[in-house]
This record gives structure tokens, C-alpha cells and sequence, in this order.
């Protein structure tokens, strides 16, 4: 039965407004647990990439929302989503990370076993059961699926709500980042390989998202690492690509002004590249890369593919795919000031190997914990958590071009690369997803 | 790029290590001046005593075989080394503002051998704490790796440092000074 809290959608709907925000989105709990139910309860979040599962029994632990979840191949090739719950006392069934369960689950409490699809299959001594209402046919006794699980080219995302749009509906416009993630394949398929980082933020998820389009702060939050990379340059008479990659944050405010930015429905967007893709023709992985795909494809549709220069691409509540260095950091709220970030490394399916040792190395440089890059971008993200604890001020600005945004095919695209539309669209998204979650608040 | 490398992180098939008591003594003393420099924060010196072509690994798995075809937490050459403590020492390092302090020990330090290429290969066990901003950041505890390097000098160089962290496939914070 669904009681609309209309009080709570306009108390929610207050605190968003076309150019700023109030703070209290960032810090306050309760509203964390309302995100949890009315933004990870109703979007859809990415799981992991049907790759990490690649045989019968497989599995991989992730997290929508604050919902621990399963990943698993069953044996006719589908992958499913499950609760990881065990019916019976609640036990997790699996522990954190990948393994293989083999041909069915086992709870290692009572030994209840489920199909590689949830569905119960067995618990021990079974005339303890007779007279009993317990039935192996109800759904109560079996591991709960996600309502929906849908898969976008190996990128498997899940719903925990039965009704509202499909998955590439969701998507929009940002589908095009998977798309050409997986273009860049000689055969259109990538995996997960080498590895993935998990970095932790003592921040709110939602300046991880903000950020990623925010090219007002490169030059400011990351000027130790771009000044040390460029000295070192200027000593090696050279850039080479290691340094290149913590260069990029140090270029002057007119080269993010000619940048554009994207904006889809849903909070999604992306942001053009800031390494230069003519680069195809100058550095020798990117040389050999391009002529794989020509092979394939043809050199018009290969210089397309390589062309399409995306530096960060948001899917909202799942996380920042990088096409052109081939990574997915996946966003994970733990609390209303924690953060996980996990990084995936992809390796192109047929492209040269040197194309997937160049993804590891920028992994390596840029998303690592140890990262010369991130820490600056970690600890000013700590201080807007603790600075917005003061009585400083309630709210936070977002008018930099508020008020200019174009229309563009599917959504919205800036007239400034400086604009904060990114922000202003995630947090179009963020209202309209937890004002419709209290108008249908179930009751 | 540094992936590229035909830089050999193998420590299999060492030949036993003939070390006087004296000698033995000095490999200790050489670890534990280096764990100095780096409590102290001072890198300059400590940058100084790699080989030209010595490379600094923290994997990211248990066990990792290779840097090459796994992501590691660190895989850096001198050029790396010296950006990162560009970025330690300079003035608008937000997250080292406060500074990291360090206090690490070592122990468990035991000759394995030599390798092929003449080599020596040193194990020890340490534990480091983390501070900054206050609150103990965090507590960091491994196995280290060491190939050493004779110099023409006769002084050991850093030539291989592998470090081992008990916790290397955990969520970790940001790790900003060298372990």
C-alpha cells in the first residue's frame, strides 16, 4: 500500500534549487537512508561486468546502495543478481569478493542450498518440516533475486524496483560511452583483467560525481602534482606518458573553457577528452591500436571510434567509465561520509597488448591509492564534508553558467567548458528521484 | 612506459650468499638507514640510494608474480620517485597539509641470496605507522623484498624494493609517502 509523504517531498524538493544546493544533502544521515531507498532502491546501478564471471558458478560481490549482492553465472550462460540473504537465518551466503560456488549454493550455517538462480533447492532432514507452513516453492524460502537485471554489452546493472523505464532508456545518451568503450575492441568486447583498486573517501558520494566534471579545480587542487610532473619533464627534455597523464590538470583555464560537457536525463553526462586523440598518429600503442581496428572496420570508422575523445563519463548512481584509457572507477556509498571507489581495468578484446598495458599504467598512476593525483582530490573532498559541518553558510553554489545550457540531441550540452551544468544536472536528477520516492513512499 | 621493462623482479633460483657476520651487519644497518631517511622526510638523501635503474613495486595482490600484467599499488622508476617527492615538498600540497609522519620498524632480516646477476636479496618484516590531520591515518604492515646493488663505491644501493602489504587488496586510503 503506497501513503504519499507529500510533507517530505516538499521538504526534499527545498533543498535543491536551479543553481545551488543545501549542504544538508551532504551531511545529514537521514537523508543518506532516504538516497539509499529512493535513488539505489529505484535507479539503475552497475554490478559488475558479466567478464568477472565468466564460467558456471562463478560470482562477484557488489553492492547497490547499501544492499550486499551477488553476481553469478548459472549454467545456461545467465547471469543473475541475488540478495546475498540466506532465507533461513539471514546468514550472507557467500563471503566478499570473487569465487566459484560450483553447481549450487550452500549456506554455511545449515547447509540450505539454492540454485545458481536463487531458488531453493534443498535443506537437510526434511521431516522437520512436515505439518509446517515451510515451502520450498514460496519465494520466502529461497534467495530473493533483483527485481531487474539487465545487461548493456557484458555491463551488467540491476533494479531493485520492478517498474520504470528500461535500461537504455535509463541510460539516454551515456550509452554511447559503453558503446564506445567496447568499439575500441577489434571484436566490440572488453573484459575485466589486471586487477581492480578500492580507494576509500572519507566524503559524501555525491562531490566524487560532482567532481568529475568539474574542470574549475584541476589547475587549483592539483597543482603539486602537475608541477612536479611538468619540472620533471622540463629536466628530461621530454614528456613521456607517465608524466603526460598528471600534466593534463595543469592546462590554463581556456583550454577547459573550449571543452564541452554533456548532460543526459538521470544525472548521466560526459565530458570531452583532455588528452589529444591526434595523438592515434603520433605514439606507436595508439599507432598499432588504430591499425587493428582499420583491419576490422575499415580506417574511416577506426579514426571514428578512436576520434570519439571522452575524458570522464558519468552513469549516476554507478559510477565514471574513461573510454580512451579504457577504466570504469565504480562510486560506492558506504555512509553519508564514506565513500568506496573500486577500479576496473579493461582489456580490449584483439587489440594489442600494449593498448591493455597502457590502461594499467595510467590505473597504476592515476586511480591507484598511492596515486600522485588523487590525494589532493581526497582531501578536498574531506573538507567540504567537514567544512559544510560548519554554521558557515547553508548553501552551495552552482551558478557558474546557470541559466545558458543549450539543447542538445537527448539532453543538454554547455556553452562553457567551466559550466557547472554537470552539477546542476545531477542534482535535477537527484530531486526528481527522491521527490518521486516520497510521493510514492510505501505506507 | 613503464610496463615495458625488462626490469627482473624474480628472487627464484639465488645462489646461497657467503656474508661475514660483519658484512651481514651492514646489510642490516643499510635497511634500517633507509627507514630512517623515510621517518625523517628526508627523501633527497634517500632517492640517493638507488641504482640508476632500480624500481620501487608494492603489488596489489598476494603473491603477485608481475608488474606487468597486473595493476600494482606502485610501480616506480627514479623518474616517478622523484615526481612524488616533488609533489611531498611542494608548498601547495593540500593533503600533506599537515605533512604524513611516519614511524616504521624493521625486523626479521634475513640474507636469501644472490641472484644471477650478482644481486642481494634481503627479506625483513616492518610495521609502519601513519599519522596526519589528527587522527592515525593508518597502520600499514608487510614483508619487504630488497635486491641490493654493490656500487663501485662498495656502498649497497637499493636496486629492488618489493613491498608486500598484509592488506593489499583491502579498501585502503590514499597512500602518499613512500611504505
Amino acid at each position: 500500500m503506497s501513503t504519499p509523504d507529500v510533507e517530505l517531498a516538499t521538504e526534499l524538493a527545498s533543498l535543491v534549487r536551479a543553481d545551488s544546493v543545501h549542504k544538508r544533502v551532504y551531511t545529514d544521515p537521514a537523508l543518506f537512508a532516504l538516497e539509499m531507498k529512493y535513488i539505489y532502491g529505484r535507479a539503475w546501478v552497475y554490478v559488475g561486468h558479466d567478464s568477472q564471471v565468466p564460467a558456471t558458478g562463478d560470482y562477484h560481490t557488489s553492492l547497490i546502495g547499501d544492499q550486499e549482492v551477488i553476481m553469478v553465472r548459472a549454467a545456461d550462460n545467465q547471469v543473475h543478481v541475488l540478495y546475498n540473504r540466506c532465507p533461513h537465518k539471514g546468514a550472507k551466503v557467500v563471503p566478499e569478493g570473487d569465487g566459484s560456488t560450483g553447481k549450487f549454493f550452500r549456506c554455511p550455517y545449515h547447509a540450505w542450498t539454492f540454485k545458481l538462480d536463487g531458488a531453493h533447492l534443498g535443506a537437510p532432514m526434511r521431516a522437520g518440516f512436515e505439518g509446517t507452513c515451510f515451502d520450498p516453492k514460496h519465494p520466502d524460502f529461497s534467495m530473493r533475486r533483483l527485481a531487474r537485471v539487465e545487461s548493456y554489452r557484458g555491463f551488467v546493472f540491476a533494479n531493485q524496483a520492478a517498474d520504470g523505464p528500461d535500461l537504455q532508456a535509463f541510460l539516454g545518451g551515456v550509452k554511447s560511452s559503453i558503446d564506445n568503450l567496447c568499439d575500441r575492441s577489434p571484436l566490440g568486447e572488453v573484459e575485466v583483467a589486471g586487477g581492480v583498486f578500492r580507494v576509500m573517501q572519507r566524503s559524501n558520494w555525491k562531490v566524487f560525481y560532482e567532481n568529475l566534471h568539474d574542470t574549475m579545480h584541476a589547475r587549483v587542487t592539483h597543482e603539486s602534482s602537475f608541477t612536479a610532473a611538468r619540472e620533471k619533464a622540463a629536466q628530461l627534455g621530454e614528456m613521456p606518458f607517465e608524466l603526460l597523464i598528471q600534466d593534463g590538470n595543469g592546462e590554463p583555464y581556456e583550454f577547459w573553457e573550449k571543452l564541452e560537457l554533456r548532460a543526459y536525463d538521470n544525472g548521466h553526462g560526459y565530458m570531452a577528452g583532455i588528452f589529444n586523440p591526434a595523438a592515434a598518429d603520433r605514439d606507436p600503442v595508439s599507432r598499432d591500436h588504430l591499425a587493428a581496428l582499420t583491419k576490422v572496420h575499415g580506417e574511416e570508422t577506426a579514426r571514428e571510434i578512436m576520434g570519439m575523445n571522452r575524458h570522464n563519463t558519468v552513469i549516476y548512481g554507478s559510477g565514471s567509465p574513461h573510454t580512451v584509457f579504457q577504466q570504469f572507477r565504480v562510486i560506492r556509498p558506504i555512509a553519508v561520509d564514506r565513500t568506496l571507489v573500486e577500479i576496473q581495468v579493461f582489456r580490449l578484446k584483439g587489440a594489442p597488448d600494449a593498448v591493455f598495458r597502457r590502461a594499467m599504467l595510467y590505473a597504476n598512476i592515476v586511480n591507484s591509492p598511492s596515486s600522485n593525483v588523487m590525494p589532493d582530490d581526497v582531501e578536498v573532498y574531506a573538507r567540504c564534508q567537514q567544512g559544510n559541518l560548519a554554521n558557515g553558510g547553508d548553501w552551495i553554489s552552482m551558478h557558474r553558467y546557470a541559466g545558458t545550457d543549450l539543447a542538445a540531441p537527448g539532453g543538454r550540452v554547455s556553452v562553457n567548458g567551466t559550466s557547472e551544468l554537470p552539477m546542476r544536472n545531477q542534482f535535477a536528477a537527484w530531486k526528481q528521484f527522491m521527490v518521486a520516492g516520497a510521493e510514492q513512499e510505501v505506507g | 612506459m613503464l610496463l615495458d621493462l625488462a626490469f627482473d623482479v624474480s628472487t627464484a633460483n639465488l645462489r646461497p650468499a657467503e656474508l661475514p657476520l660483519e658484512a651481514q651487519r651492514g646489510v642490516e644497518q643499510f635497511l634500517f638507514l633507509e627507514a630512517r631517511l623515510l621517518d625523517e622526510r628526508r627523501f633527497a638523501e634517500w632517492l640517493s640510494l638507488w641504482s640508476l635503474d632500480g624500481m620501487y613495486w608494492i603489488p596489489r595482490e598476494h603473491g603477485q608474480a608481475s608488474p606487468y600484467d597486473h595493476i600494482s599499488l606502485a610501480w616506480e622508476d627514479a623518474m616517478l620517485r622523484e615526481v612524488r617527492v616533488g609533489r611531498l615538498l611542494h608548498a601547495r600540497n593540500w593533503s600533506q597539509l599537515p605533512p604524513t609522519r611516519t614511524a616504521r620498524l624493521i625486523g626479521n632480516v634475513m640474507i636469501d641470496g644472490e641472484t644471477a646477476a650478482g644481486d642481494l636479496v634481503v627479506h625483513s618484516s616492518f610495521q609502519l605507522s601513519e599519522w596526519r590531520n589528527n587522527e592515525v591515518q593508518q597502520h600499514l604492515a608487510g614483508a619487504c623484498t630488497h635486491k641490493l646493488r654493490r656500487a663501485a663505491s662498495g656502498a649497497w644501493q637499493l636496486h629492488m624494493k618489493r613491498i608486500d602489504l598484509v592488506n593489499c587488496d583491502a579498501r585502503l586510503p590514499n597512500i602518499e609517502v613512500f611504505v
